[in-house]
């Protein structure tokens, strides 16, 4: 009697929580309820173009978040994926620009691959360090992300600065630079249903491959793993790098499918964020897509909350936040009972 | 000549007011990583001083409440991150990252509800400089960092009181044995779990006074996310400085001095681009860390929750 | 001062591990608890110290009983304890572990330079050569031993208790450590030493007392006993002998070479110049009290542990510098003593840990891909052959009790390539059933000529199992007899104790 109590109350909690303080700080600025949320709703349904943004939105969410996942798999926390998705985007908006002439078919794949080979270079040096010598991965990937941030700030005022502009950006590709539409009259680009595609690769390749089931079980029990024989160094550097490389991707599609140059801003947190969907996911790439679509929604429907009653966007960073917080203060109960 | 002089202590002079909310930070983040909790949510736990200090003191027109009230969200936010960390022990990076999302979040909503349809950004009185009598007469020194305000002077006294207390007093002792060997700790009777949570509290305090800091010096008025990645800064000069207070607020000063040749590179025509110097305290930050390797300097439970009952 | 408990009882998980037990101790002695692992010395001495609550039983100081419900308690009646492992904060210097958690005058500005000064009077008064100033980071292994023995002088400690102290050190310092405690002993402290080694117990006691099972067996004056009766209390005469046909085996090629294989750690030979020679088929025992390199000889042998010098030979080829996953391919097999930590994933399923083993094995990959229908249908032929009691292949093998846990472990490591078994306390903590199937799969390996290195501190097993017997004693081979009819259990108790084979009287 008293265990399925105890369960419904685990899994009811924390939605009550984050859904009283959202009703409570929509009070406090004395907004209309049914205003706002209508407005939200509105903003994912109403009509074929605020849908497509939602997905829009949760591309380069899923896509980071995907890395993510897979580095928590072999025990990689990936804070740096800020930095790769923006390295990743140089590289790609690089290949863009001084290789515009050919192509498209051509010059897709190359950019994807220089976004996803530079995202793995980015994630390689916390990752080694971490694989060979133990230091911690956290400070160091903070501190790439950085980098990351000035390097693009500097090379969209210098050296692929658009001539034809006096603001700070790259130059516009070309049409065969860009990802092609799915649904007309929509800014949904390819880019998601390329997420998709890769979400179930990654499902393949960790559950379905030796490989995947290594990277697995080096998260799951290093020494085990090392004293059956696995080489649980090169795991890491794998995951580091396949996280990063997916960062890097999450670059490419917001410059090839989205923003079509390289901007300053052209991530807002979405490195870190995907570390959230990663964990909110619970890892698994059908949780990860979820999670990153609800997330896009969450955050197109703040947009239109705004437009609609006046309520700050902020309001869906707030959200977030106490989406964690509940989530980790959940994990310790749920242990805690576990133990009971 | 004495243009250049002249120059030169105004440098030093904005370069001090750079560094303080790095070192104010930096101090609490030191203490808070002897103790062995690391703390990533220094940015929003400055944020949160920052807007905390502007509203109550704008509101009430006292500084002093301001300040307070900087002091105590930083304080709160400290707590929340203990409670997290040390009873439900849970990972001590995603529970600084939600802090920093959570403060975002909450001082842009509450900003933009109260202010959005300001006409004018309310201002905040900002702290009257006070130099100190004979000292701020040394030419150069003096200017630099003998005529500052008053919470500026608390800096120093808060980097000599910390510095004092984590290398020569007792309770420095513990802290860093907390940090190193809790279990060690644990077994000559000391409370680990309360000194962490006092550390944490601490770090929160004084990341709310960087906050605040940027509110009565250097400000004087609010806008969203102000403190713009200092805090990850201070994490730097944190590493940089090896968890050393008065070495913390040289590695700041030095920042803020990047930061000040910056603008005065650009004004005498210098093609320097802002950038590189604003890459550089990550950069150099990421050398320290590299060149640290096979010599661990970082506590050894830091980052590790204790449990007692855990067989060893 | 006197000390003295009087029928201690004391069960964990309603197993006894203390039954009716006296002891005591006065100023001014030495006392050793002698015992093999289990035998119930740490847990006594940890109830002296409050670490343990006793079941029944008095403890008295000077006839007054008193109650000890945590190390603080026993302190303030003057007992201290120095654990195996250190409890010290490398980044603090000496003086600051000592007082650590103290209050001393001045508090929180200690006057280091009294206290200081205070360690050096004790230092030089007890022949405990520390310095308070160093770092604990730099200091040996004995020099931190004398550290945690001044963290008890400084509190004013009259009995001292002493957790297999010389475990860690090496000669010339155990020389040193016994030189300092018959200053102690001078100097009116009571001493209690927690070992297995009679050697030691011989050059330093006053008293012994012998445990065995969670009872006294012996308690006298150490002119009143001799080695060999030491060693018999220790072990007991209970063992039995199964008769089995003496095995032949081809001495041409060994199968497992050890040669001169050395472990070191901290300037600390913790296997020293080990060797050994086994046969194809053969059973090697390598009896020993826990610690004294069993771990290190097994990790040695698998390749989880790079030897400091000397080599290992498997089928004659040398193997030394030979990763894990070159020597069990090459037929190797392991089964560690903490399969939590070293063998399974407690959060995966039966399957998943079978594919931890074979992760390379072309049989269960298809192009990189797993074989999910070979991997399902051997977990199901591995769960029936070893009588697995499992709900299915798919549970957690966190829910599985311990014997079945370690049935698997054993069961994953068989293989038609398998050609030395090394078995590294197989049935500890295990049911009787467990154990027996366990023990009954190992002698069948055998028979199919697979070689097995049992290392186990259950003395039993070793005898049940073995062709030949080996003690490992301070990381070096004691000696190697064959498991006969003249096979003498003394002899293996006093190499056991410290005694060297070819010292001791045919």
């Amino acid at each position: 009697m008293k265990t399925w109590m105890h369960k419904l109350v685990h899994f009811v909690w924390p939605v009550v929580a984050v859904f009283a303080v959202t009703v409570l700080l929509l009070l406090l600025i004395g907004v209309d309820l049914a205003q706002a949320f209508r407005g939200f709703f509105y903003g994912l349904f109403g009509n074929t173009f605020q849908i497509g943004e939602i997905f829009v939105k949760s591309t380069p969410l899923l896509l980071a978040g995907l890395g993510c996942s897979i580095g928590f798999h072999c025990g990689f926390i990936n804070l740096g994926a800020e930095g790769q998705l923006y390295i990743g985007a140089l590289a790609s908006s690089v290949v863009a620009i001084f290789l515009g002439d050919l192509p498209p078919a051509i010059l897709i794949p190359l950019m994807f691959a220089a976004g996803f080979i530079a995202g793995g270079i980015w994630a390689f040096i916390p990752g080694i360090m971490k694989a060979k010598y133990g230091l911690s991965e956290v400070i160091m990937s903070i501190m790439f992300n950085y980098i990351a941030i000035q390097l693009i700030a500097l090379s969209i005022r210098t050296w692929i600065k658009d001539p034809d502009y006096p603001f700070p950006m790259s130059s516009l590709f070309a049409e065969n630079a860009c990802l092609p539409l799915l649904i007309p009259h929509t800014r949904l680009h390819i880019g998601f249903f390329m997420a998709l595609v890769f979400a179930a690769l990654v499902y393949l390749f960790l559950w379905k491959t030796a490989r995947g089931f290594q990277i697995r079980a080096c998260g799951c029990n290093p020494r085990a793993s090392f004293c059956v024989g696995v080489n649980v160094n090169r795991n890491i550097i794998l995951s580091s790098l396949l996280s990063g490389g997916f960062a890097g991707i999450a670059g490419f599609v917001e410059v090839a499918g989205v923003q079509h140059r390289l901007i300053d801003g052209l991530s807002s947190n979405y490195g870190y964020l995907a570390i959230m969907v990663a964990l909110l996911g619970n890892n698994h790439p059908a949780g990860v897509v979820v999670t990153a679509v609800l997330l896009g929604a969450l955050d197109i429907g703040g947009l239109a909350m705004q437009r609609q009653a006046g309520v700050p966007t902020s309001l869906t960073t707030v959200i977030l936040g106490i989406i964690i917080v509940v989530f980790l203060l959940r994990n310790h109960y749920s242990t805690r009972m576990k133990e009971a | 000549m004495s243009e250049t002089i002249l120059l030169i202590a105004d440098f030093l002079f904005a370069s001090v007011r750079m560094a303080a909310p790095l070192t104010f930070a930096g101090i609490g983040e030191s203490v808070s990583e002897t103790s062995g909790i690391l703390n990533i949510g220094v940015e929003g736990m400055m944020l949160a001083g920052a807007f905390s200090c502007f509203l109550v003191s704008s509101l009430t027109s006292s500084l002093l409440l301001g300040i307070l009230a900087g002091m105590l969200a930083g304080l709160l936010f400290g707590l929340l991150h203990a409670f997290i960390t040390i009873t439900a022990r849970q990972n001590q990076t995603i529970s600084g990252l939600a802090i920093n999302f959570l403060v975002l979040g909450l001082t842009s909503f509450f900003f933009l509800v109260l202010y959005g349809q300001a006409a004018t950004l309310p201002h905040v009185r900002t702290l009257a400089a006070i130099p100190i009598p004979l000292l701020s007469r040394i030419p150069v020194i003096g200017t630099a960092f003998f005529s500052h305000d008053i919470l500026t002077y608390m800096l120093y006294i808060a980097v000599i009181v910390s510095t004092v207390f984590l290398r020569k007093t007792e309770y420095g002792v513990r802290l860093t044995a907390i940090g190193e060997n809790p279990r060690a700790a644990d077994t000559t009777g000391i409370n680990v779990v309360r000194s962490r949570y006092i550390a944490s509290m601490f770090n929160g305090l004084m990341c709310g006074l960087a906050g605040t800091y940027m509110m009565v010096v250097l400000f004087g008025f609010y806008i969203e996310n102000i403190t713009a990645g200092r805090g990850y800064i201070a994490l730097a000069a944190v590493t940089l400085g090896r968890r050393n207070p008065a070495a913390i607020f040289f590695v700041s000063l030095l920042i803020g001095l990047t930061e000040g040749l910056q603008f005065t590179l650009q004004s005498l025509g210098v093609p320097v681009p802002s950038q590189v110097f604003s890459m550089m305290p990550y950069v150099v930050a990421v050398l320290v860390l590299l060149f640290s390797i096979g010599r661990s300097y970082d506590p050894s439970a830091l980052g590790i929750p204790y449990d007692r009952n855990e067989r060893h | 001062m006197h000390i003295s408990m009087r029928n201690i009882h004391k069960s964990f998980f309603g197993a006894p591990v203390l039954v009716g037990v006296d002891f005591s101790i006065d100023s001014g002695e030495v006392h050793s608890l002698l015992g093999e692992n289990g035998a119930g010395k740490t847990t006594l001495m940890n109830i002296l110290y409050g670490l343990y609550e006793k079941e029944e039983g008095e403890i008295a100081m000077d006839g007054k009983p008193v109650e000890i419900h945590n190390p603080a308690d026993a302190l303030s009646i003057g007992i201290g304890m120095v654990h195996q492992h250190f409890q010290l904060v490398d980044t603090l210097t000496v003086s600051e572990n000592i007082t650590l958690g103290l209050r001393e005058q001045g508090y929180p500005f200690p006057d280091r330079k009294r206290i200081d000064q205070r360690i050096r009077t004790l230092s030089q008064q007890f022949g405990l050569d520390v310095h308070p100033e160093k770092k604990i980071r730099g200091l040996s292994v004995g020099e931190r031993q004398r550290v945690e023995i001044m963290k008890l002088l400084y509190r004013s400690a009259g009995i001292l208790i002493f957790d297999e102290p010389t475990a860690v050190l090496t000669p010339p310092e155990i020389l040193s450590f016994f030189d300092v405690l018959k200053e102690l002993r001078k100097a009116g402290k009571g001493i209690v030493i927690i070992t297995h080694k009679i050697s030691e117990v011989q050059m330093i006691s006053d008293r012994v007392t012998v445990l065995r099972d969670g009872r006294r067996v012996l308690q006298c004056r150490l002119e009143e006993t001799d080695e060999a009766a030491l060693s018999n209390a220790m072990i007991g005469r209970t063992l039995t002998r199964p008769r089995r046909q003496k095995r032949t085996f081809d001495p041409s090629v060994p199968r497992l070479e050890l040669r001169e294989a050395t472990v070191c750690r901290r300037k600390l030979n913790v296997l020293d110049h080990f060797d050994l020679s086994m046969a194809p088929g053969e059973i090697v025992g390598i009896a020993g009290v826990d610690g004294n390199g069993q771990q290190e000889l097994a990790e040695a042998v698998v390749g989880i542990r790079k030897v400091t010098s000397g080599s290992v030979l498997f089928d004659g080829e040398d193997i030394t510098r030979n990763s894990i996953i070159d020597r069990m391919q090459s037929g190797m097999g392991y089964i560690p003593a903490d399969r939590h930590h070293d063998a399974i994933l407690l959060s995966m399923n039966l399957k998943q840990n079978l594919l931890l083993k074979k992760h390379l094995d072309r049989q269960y990959l298809k192009h990189g891909f797993i074989n999910g229908r070979k991997t399902d249908s051997a977990t199901k032929q591995l769960i029936r052959a070893f009588d697995v009691k499992t709900p299915s292949e798919n549970i957690r093998i966190r829910y599985l009790s311990g014997g079945n846990q370690q049935k698997f472990v054993l069961a994953r490591e068989l293989d038609s390539d398998l050609r030395l078994l090394v078995a590294f306390q197989p049935t500890r903590g295990l049911d009787i059933g467990a154990t027996d199937f366990i023990q009954k799969q190992l002698l069948a390996l055998a028979e199919k000529g697979v070689s097995i290195l049992l290392i186990s501190t259950d003395l039993q097993e070793i005898i049940s199992l073995s062709d030949r017997i080996s003690v490992l004693y301070m990381g070096k081979n004691m000696g190697i007899v064959d498991n006969d009819e003249n096979l003498s259990i003394d002899v293996l108790g006093a190499m056991m104790g410290g005694r060297r084979h070819e010292d001791l009287d045919a």
